[in-house]
């Protein structure tokens, strides 16, 4: 008696898991495959001064000047590689941060470079820095 | 004898109960996390950056405006194209309606001429915003 009531519920009321195991399976291997990683990306801020305003920026005592060409960047009116212009930037930020850094781009000079100079002035914690173009 | 194989067979049965649970809970997480069109211009490829400020959603309120610059000049919003003109009258719009200290990202291709980048800057100081943002790569999570 004991034997014949265990071995009914025991198994009228099982499922068979395998179809729904299958399915659940194939999901989660299309969202696997489908999902993708997205990068971490970072903003680099910087003023862009009133168009009148830039009448004369030289004016200002304490004031770096690097001039975004195509070819790379020009510091001191000398053409340096990257970074060339990460020791000098370092080396200015040691005196004084606050100091305006005045980033001149000309027209053709690809926009990547602009941000590989913000970045090397982001990194020594530059934070006075304006956009000009020439 | 009858009674002793079934509860051998009783014993090899393994419970599927946790593996379904867990499975289960995989695919709810990359329903959720799956984006199936995307929002933004997907031709643009960024310059690395990683000393700039990381962008989480903590620091990018709603009111934030971002322009995207494709190689070739192409100024959108949102993966929609624009003119310099539509795109300044966006400006005006958002201007009226939240000041102008709201924060403006412009995701410049890499290889964007400077003239490019340079109109959309000068749109936007034309309606009174000054403090203008770069977006650039700071960890590479997708694939090249």
């Amino acid at each position: 008696m004991a034997y014949e009531r265990k071995r009914n519920k025991g198994e009228s009321p099982k499922l068979d898991m395998t179809p729904m195991i299958d399915v659940v399976f194939q999901l989660l291997i299309f969202f696997v495959v489908t999902i993708k990683q997205e990068d971490i990306l970072s903003k680099l801020s910087a003023a862009r001064p009133a168009p009148d305003s830039n009448a004369n920026p030289s004016k200002q005592p304490d004031l770096i000047t690097i001039i975004v060409a195509p070819q790379g960047f020009v510091f001191n009116g000398r053409l340096v590689s990257k970074d060339e212009l990460d020791r000098k930037v370092e080396r200015y930020s040691k005196l004084s941060k606050t100091a305006m850094i005045v980033i001149k781009c000309t027209a053709d000079s690809p926009h990547g470079l602009l941000v590989q100079s913000l970045d090397i002035c982001s990194k020594h914690g530059m934070t006075n820095l304006s956009i000009f173009s020439i | 004898m009858h009674k002793k194989k079934l509860r051998s067979t009783d014993q090899c049965e393994i419970d599927m109960t946790p593996m379904i649970d867990v499975v289960f809970q995989l695919i709810i997480f990359f329903v959720v996390t799956l984006k199936m069109t995307s929002d933004k211009n997907e031709d643009i490829f960024l310059e690395d950056g990683k000393n700039g400020v990381t962008l989480t959603q903590d620091n990018m309120p709603p009111t934030t405006l971002e322009i995207e610059v494709g190689r070739r000049g192409r100024i959108s919003i949102h993966n929609a194209t624009m003119s310099k003109w539509q795109l300044s009258q966006i400006l005006k719009a958002r201007v009226n309606r939240n000041g102008n200290e709201f924060p403006v990202l412009i995701r410049g291709d890499r290889k964007t001429p400077h003239e490019n980048v340079r109109e959309v800057m000068d749109i936007c100081t034309g309606v009174g915003i000054w403090k203008l943002s770069f977006v650039a790569i700071q960890e590479h999570k997708a694939g090249k």
